[in-house]
């Protein structure tokens, strides 16, 4: 035992005085700057994600020459890693952050005050102002990295087929519900082809699904928004997940699965293919999703996708999902992590934002023509994303709860069992929701601000 | 009485100090320094990012007196814990008990019960969720092949936790190795003073084989029970600790509560329930061996 311990240990010498080695030889293919200041940086992602953003960091260091960015990609667990970091006090200079850890850290002094440096960078206050998130009244600690919003993908075939309308993509002309579930209904199908509702459906053996939803904040996040409840009042310290308008959605939610039989059981759900598969396949007709799916959906090439707006209850409404990019306090060069921040997601430098991938943050890509086509006149944006994605990402997305509410993290995971209750159909929504008031009312602590 | 070292043996006690201390830094900084640390922290209320406060035994009382969430996720490792060791036990000495027989290409079958073990173990609980699929998964096929109703495996609250028990009985392939191993040692001269009493293969087995086989049972039986109480990698890529904290394994929730939740105090004073709790069954089993437990020699100890 001692022994393997010995030689495991040995090695590790070895290893790390090799890497050390590495190290010092340095990356000769660039021009080195012995005074450079260097800066690491840390994100998330996929593939295309990576390689998107290693070629900015490149191009980033190219026309920088003081300072030299390491980026680190993190495919695994994020939050654990950098809560590891952070307990550790290693934390990168500048990353992506999820939007409720975000606010927790911002709000413990832990992240850098952009507000303080709107004078000497304006380039900071231009943005749309519902990207920014704020731990105090005006001090604001930076934006979500890119705007994403849901909306509502679907396969045009199998809307031709069944002779029904495509979703609408105005957000003024939204189906409403009923609207909504009629055509669910006429894309659902069983395996003798018969809808719901027809004498004889069987929903044992559905074939195809009008619609199909996830069971997170992203598919009744907006569902909520638009008929008026919400998890808490508007000071976030009253429960209101239990009110008449929050239990509607629920309802209806639960109605589509098990008494419409227009969707699938959402717990079987989670390992179903992904969404591109699921409407490719034909098994689903539509699903609700996030912009960031148009990179998916435009890779896939034998499936005719568009998007549109998601139904309304009463108003249209659609939720922002999507996470920040920091600066942390104990960055020793504040100046050149902003630098970096200004450029890291800037739609000239980037092209994560004409793959679908990302929508911009600054104003003027949602309101000025010639800047709204730099970035989506291309085939990863369906002509009906001007109104779908833009108009409605612009007039019409809340934040989430994940970055409004104080102490989101104990709530949010004492919430997902008892909603479990719901997608089990197990209980009512008015009963599961009235027993979670106990157990989410004492967690409640208030709301960040909003400007 | 102190002997007087000659030259020769200080340096190679020098030397030996030195090869050791690599390993003896590792034990001090990567094991015990990181227990001594969490017991401190179990007695803060230190959330990642935030201050720490001396809170004394506030942790302690919150999780024993108030945590409906402990208590559900207690529940959950016992039944597991309840449903997987003596499952896993006896299925691993009923395959050891094959295995050592003396029939054709036997080591291909030691090898095939043995593979699983060496897969990673992320990679079997990939496998079976996609046997666990209600939809399209081998299970829920095999059953409707043969005209059975399927079930929705972990994806139901009451189906769950059976589901993963079963699940267990995959990963016995060490349990069967030691087993082996115990078979493989009983003596042939009690089997040959068995028969020569007239004894026949049952008087054998429950004799000989199973009472010289206590230790090994013991053996296994302390240690599968320790690692089922630590059972997280099921939660963490299958379910998620649901639907509805059916499936919440006590170190599942411990890691929630230190990464998604950043409380790290009170989650290190977890840590030293579930230590403890181990250490108290462990105890119990070690007081009680003495009563079923055959060492060879012809004398319990």
């Amino acid at each position: 035992m001692l022994k393997r311990r010995l030689r495991t240990w040995m090695a590790l010498v070895m290893t790390a005085m090799l890497t050390g080695l590495t190290a010092c030889s340095g990356n000769a293919g660039e021009p080195a700057n012995p005074n450079a200041v260097e800066l690491k940086f840390m994100y998330w992602g996929s593939n295309d994600e990576k390689q998107a953003m290693e070629k900015m960091i490149q191009s980033f260091n190219a026309s920088h020459t003081n300072i030299r960015v390491k980026g680190e990609h993190v495919p695994g667990d994020y939050t654990t890693k950098i809560n590891t970091l952070m307990a550790a006090n290693q934390l990168p200079d500048i990353a992506y952050l999820g939007d409720s850890l975000t606010m927790k850290w911002a709000s413990e002094g832990r992240l850098l005050d952009l507000s303080s440096y709107y004078d000497e960078y304006p380039e900071l206050k231009n943005k749309l102002k519902s990207s920014y998130l704020y731990s105090e009244p005006g001090k604001s600690i930076g934006n979500y990295t890119a705007l994403e919003v849901m909306q509502l993908f679907y396969n045009k075939e199998l809307f031709t087929e069944a002779g029904v309308p495509v979703p609408p993509a105005d957000p003024q002309k939204a189906w409403t519900w009923d609207e909504f579930l009629e055509i669910a209904k006429k894309l659902t199908k069983d395996q003798n082809g018969k809808h719901p509702g027809d004498s004889g459906f069987d929903p044992k053996n559905i074939v195809q699904y009008g619609f199909a939803f996830g069971n997170d904040r992203s598919s009744w996040g907006p569902l909520l928004a638009s008929n008026g409840g919400g998890l808490t009042d508007k000071t976030g310290k009253k429960y209101t997940l239990n009110s008449p308008e929050s239990v509607e959605v629920f309802q209806k939610l639960q109605d589509l699965v098990f008494k419409e039989h227009v969707s699938p059981d959402l717990i079987q759900q989670q390992d179903m293919p992904s969404n591109t598969i699921r409407l490719q396949t034909r098994k689903v007709a539509m699903v609700v999703d996030g912009t960031w799916s148009l990179l998916d959906f435009s890779n896939n090439k034998q499936l005719q996708w568009s998007i549109g707006v998601l139904p309304k209850l009463k108003e249209p409404k659609t939720m922002i999902v999507a996470g920040a990019t920091v600066i942390f306090q104990s960055t020793k060069h504040p100046k050149e992590a902003l630098e970096f921040y200004l450029y890291h997601n800037n739609p000239e430098k980037v092209d994560l934002f004409k793959s679908g991938l990302w929508m911009p943050i600054e104003e003027k890509y949602y309101t000025d023509e010639q800047a709204i086509q730099s970035w989506t006149n291309n085939a990863a944006h369906p002509p009906e994303f001007q109104k779908a994605g833009i108009e409605y990402a612009r007039d019409y997305a809340i934040k989430p709860s994940t970055s409004t509410l104080r102490n989101w993290p104990d709530i949010g995971s004492k919430l997902t069992p008892g909603l479990d209750l719901i997608w089990t159909n197990k209980k009512t929504p008015q009963q599961a929701l009235d027993e979670l008031e106990p157990i989410i009312q004492p967690l409640l602590q208030g709301v960040y601000p909003d400007e | 009485m102190k002997r007087p070292k000659s030259g020769m043996m200080r340096m190679e006690r020098n030397w030996g100090l030195l090869f050791a201390l690599p390993a003896i830094l590792g034990l001090m900084i990567f094991t015990i320094g990181p227990i001594a640390a969490s017991f401190v922290f179990s007695l803060t209320d230190w959330t990642i990012g935030g201050q720490m406060t001396f809170i004394g035994l506030d942790n302690y009382r919150t999780i024993l007196t108030e945590d409906a969430t402990f208590s559900q996720s207690m529940f959950v490792t016992t039944y597991y814990a309840l449903g997987s060791v003596p499952l896993g036990l006896a299925a691993a000495f009923i395959i050891a008990l094959l295995l050592n027989q003396k029939v054709k290409g036997l080591s291909v079958f030691r090898t095939i019960y043995y593979l699983p073990t060496i897969v990673p173990s992320i990679a079997n609980t990939m496998l079976w969720l996609w046997m666990f699929n209600p939809d399209f998964g081998l299970l829920n096929s095999l059953l409707e092949s043969v005209g059975l109703p399927g079930s929705k495996w972990i994806y139901d609250e009451n189906t769950a936790i059976p589901s993963l028990i079963m699940m267990s009985t995959w990963g016995i392939g060490n349990t069967v190795i030691i087993f082996l191993a115990g078979l493989q040692s009983v003596p042939t001269h009690l089997y040959e003073a068995a028969e020569v009493d007239g004894g026949n293969r049952w008087h054998k087995f429950f004799h000989i084989t199973i009472p010289s086989m206590t230790p090994t049972i013991f053996f296994n039986l302390v240690m599968s029970l320790i690692s089922t109480f630590q059972a997280f990698n099921q939660a963490y890529v299958m379910t998620n600790g649901g639907p509805n904290n059916s499936t919440l394994f006590y170190v599942f929730y411990l890691w929630r509560t230190a990464f998604t939740e950043t409380k790290i105090g009170y989650a290190s004073a977890l840590a030293w329930i579930l230590f403890f709790v181990i250490m108290v069954l462990t105890v119990l089993i070690f007081s009680t061996s003495k009563k079923w437990v055959h060492y060879e020699g012809g004398e319990r100890s």
